[in-house]
């Protein structure tokens, strides 16, 4: 199968930092040079030299941290999945993550203009000590009768292995012919935040802070969050803008290093 | 089907059957707490989009696979599923809850119909999905796929309606209304399932995915879940 974009990358803890060993995009994706926002530890930026996604596009990404290797990984921009009227918008992307390596991995929001159609499966391989943060927002687009919800569907499939097992399976599914605004579904919100912290630094006193930390939540928001089958959490947001996600995002990122014994928070963002 | 069957099923279905079900709203009494669900005609609109999303792809394609993985003895397929079932569970409550539900439906199951299938799975794994159980205890009475699938999904909004009757609460007459209200989306939905995709399993309805976590927290509950 032809791919529009490919980009691959190994990271390793080396003499007290992590080092990228190979990195390499071909196509439409590429990687900034690692941003070193903390000075033992990089951040990469995938860029995507495009303007967008369009029909039949296909991506593959894949991302190895070797035992104690940290790293952050986001976006350049934000990914625009324009109208696919033969073949949907494909992406696939692939973590695996060593012993006690620590990654967060925060894209810019996904968001899906008028007949759109976009499937995404990351597949995630992690280790009982391992730390694994990733947050995702996927966003309607302004359509040009103004409408919201002109996308055909999202599917987003977030699965994570832990020693071989299933551990959690986030399967997402936003099909804009099917009920959306139900209760059951969005009840009338537009933006759709998930985010997933897997670590052994989450242990069952965290968590009860964790329960704490989440109790005042903005009004404008609609948010749960739950304890995971293995240490760890998941949280959902349903939100009218991105910026209200983003912001609790940020705050349970920061929740997340200060247990985890983090210094200070890197704030990543571009804005 | 033969008379033995349909009583087999009657049995399965009713909603006396000790499955623990009725400890559970599954999201729902999130809903009734904030009287977003307070009526027939509220309940009733969530009870089709529950219909159309969770029990068309969660769990009645889960029942749809587990028959056929059991109809051609793939027990590292049945295992698969039901780890993946469980997996797809972001809330604890639900989690644990299904876990629950599912360990008592197999203990009587195995009682009753004698569904010794499933031992390995359960020794191996410790939690069974009850759709997996009920799919089981279909092959065991030879009832078809179709049947199986659809029984399945009248029992759970049985079991939802007569916990609404309870938690809104609702009057016997508007719950047996409701239960044929739905019947044309239960049908509908059997077919459906028989059309989609494996891939397509767990396809999840985010609101009330958000309202099982939430439930953890609610101040007042009537349900475990």
């Amino acid at each position: 199968m032809s791919w529009t974009g490919r980009l691959q990358c190994t990271a390793a803890f080396k003499n007290g930092r992590t080092v990228i060993l190979d990195s390499y995009g071909e196509g439409a994706l590429k990687l900034m040079r690692p941003v070193y926002l903390d000075p033992a530890h990089p951040t990469l930026y995938v860029v995507h030299v495009g303007g967008g996604y369009v029909d039949g596009d296909f991506y593959q990404m894949e991302m190895t941290l070797q035992p104690d290797a940290r790293l952050m990984v986001t976006t350049q921009s934000a990914a625009k999945i324009y109208k696919t009227p033969s073949t949907p918008v494909r992406q696939y992307t692939r973590f695996s993550l060593g012993e006690r390596s620590v990654l967060e991995c925060f894209p810019d929001p996904t968001i899906a203009y008028e007949h759109a159609r976009f499937y995404q499966e990351t597949m995630v391989y992690i280790t009982p000590s391992s730390t694994f943060v990733y947050g995702e927002i996927i966003t309607p687009g302004w359509s040009e009768s103004g409408e919201l919800f002109r996308y055909d569907w999202i599917r987003s499939k977030l699965k994570v292995y832990q020693d071989e097992a299933l551990v959690l399976f986030d399967h997402l599914y936003l099909d804009s012919r099917q009920h959306l605004t139900s209760m059951l579904q969005l009840g009338g919100y537009t933006h759709v935040g998930s985010l997933v912290a897997l670590s052994p630094f989450i242990t069952k006193e965290v968590l009860e802070q964790f329960n704490k930390f989440m109790e005042e939540m903005p009004q404008e928001v609609r948010c749960g969050f739950s304890a995971a089958a293995v240490p760890g959490f998941s949280v959902r947001i349903l939100a009218y803008e991105t910026s209200a996600i983003e912001a609790i995002f940020q705050r349970v990122q920061q929740f997340i290093r200060q247990q985890c014994g983090e210094e200070a928070l890197v704030c990543w963002r571009k804005y | 089907m033969t008379d033995q069957q349909l009583l087999w099923l009657l049995q399965l279905s009713d909603s006396n059957f000790p499955s623990g079900a009725f400890s559970h709203s599954f999201g729902f009494e999130t809903y009734m707490y904030h009287e977003q669900i307070r009526d027939a005609k509220t309940f009733g609109d969530a009870l089709v989009v529950y219909i159309q999303t969770q029990l068309t792809y969660t769990d009645g394609l889960a029942c749809r696979i587990a028959y056929e993985q059991l109809e051609a003895d793939r027990m590292e397929g049945l295992k698969r599923l039901n780890e993946t079932l469980f997996a797809l569970s972001l809330a604890k409550e639900t989690r644990e809850g299904t876990r629950m539900m599912g360990e008592r439906l197999w203990k009587l199951c195995r009682d009753i119909y004698g569904v010794d299938e499933l031992d390995e799975i359960v020794q191996t794994t410790r939690s069974i999905h009850p759709t997996i159980v009920f799919a089981a205890v279909g092959r065991k009475i030879e009832a078809s796929k179709r049947t199986t699938v659809l029984t399945y999904l009248f029992t759970a909004v049985q079991t939802m309606v007569q916990n609404a009757v309870r938690g809104i609460p609702l009057g016997q007459t508007d719950g047996q209304k409701l239960l044929v209200i739905v019947q044309p989306y239960l049908i509908h939905a059997a077919s459906i399932i028989e059309t989609l995709d494996e891939e397509e399993l767990g396809a999840a309805a985010v609101g009330l995915e958000i309202a099982q976590m939430q439930h953890e927290r609610l101040p007042v509950r009537l349900f475990m879940s």
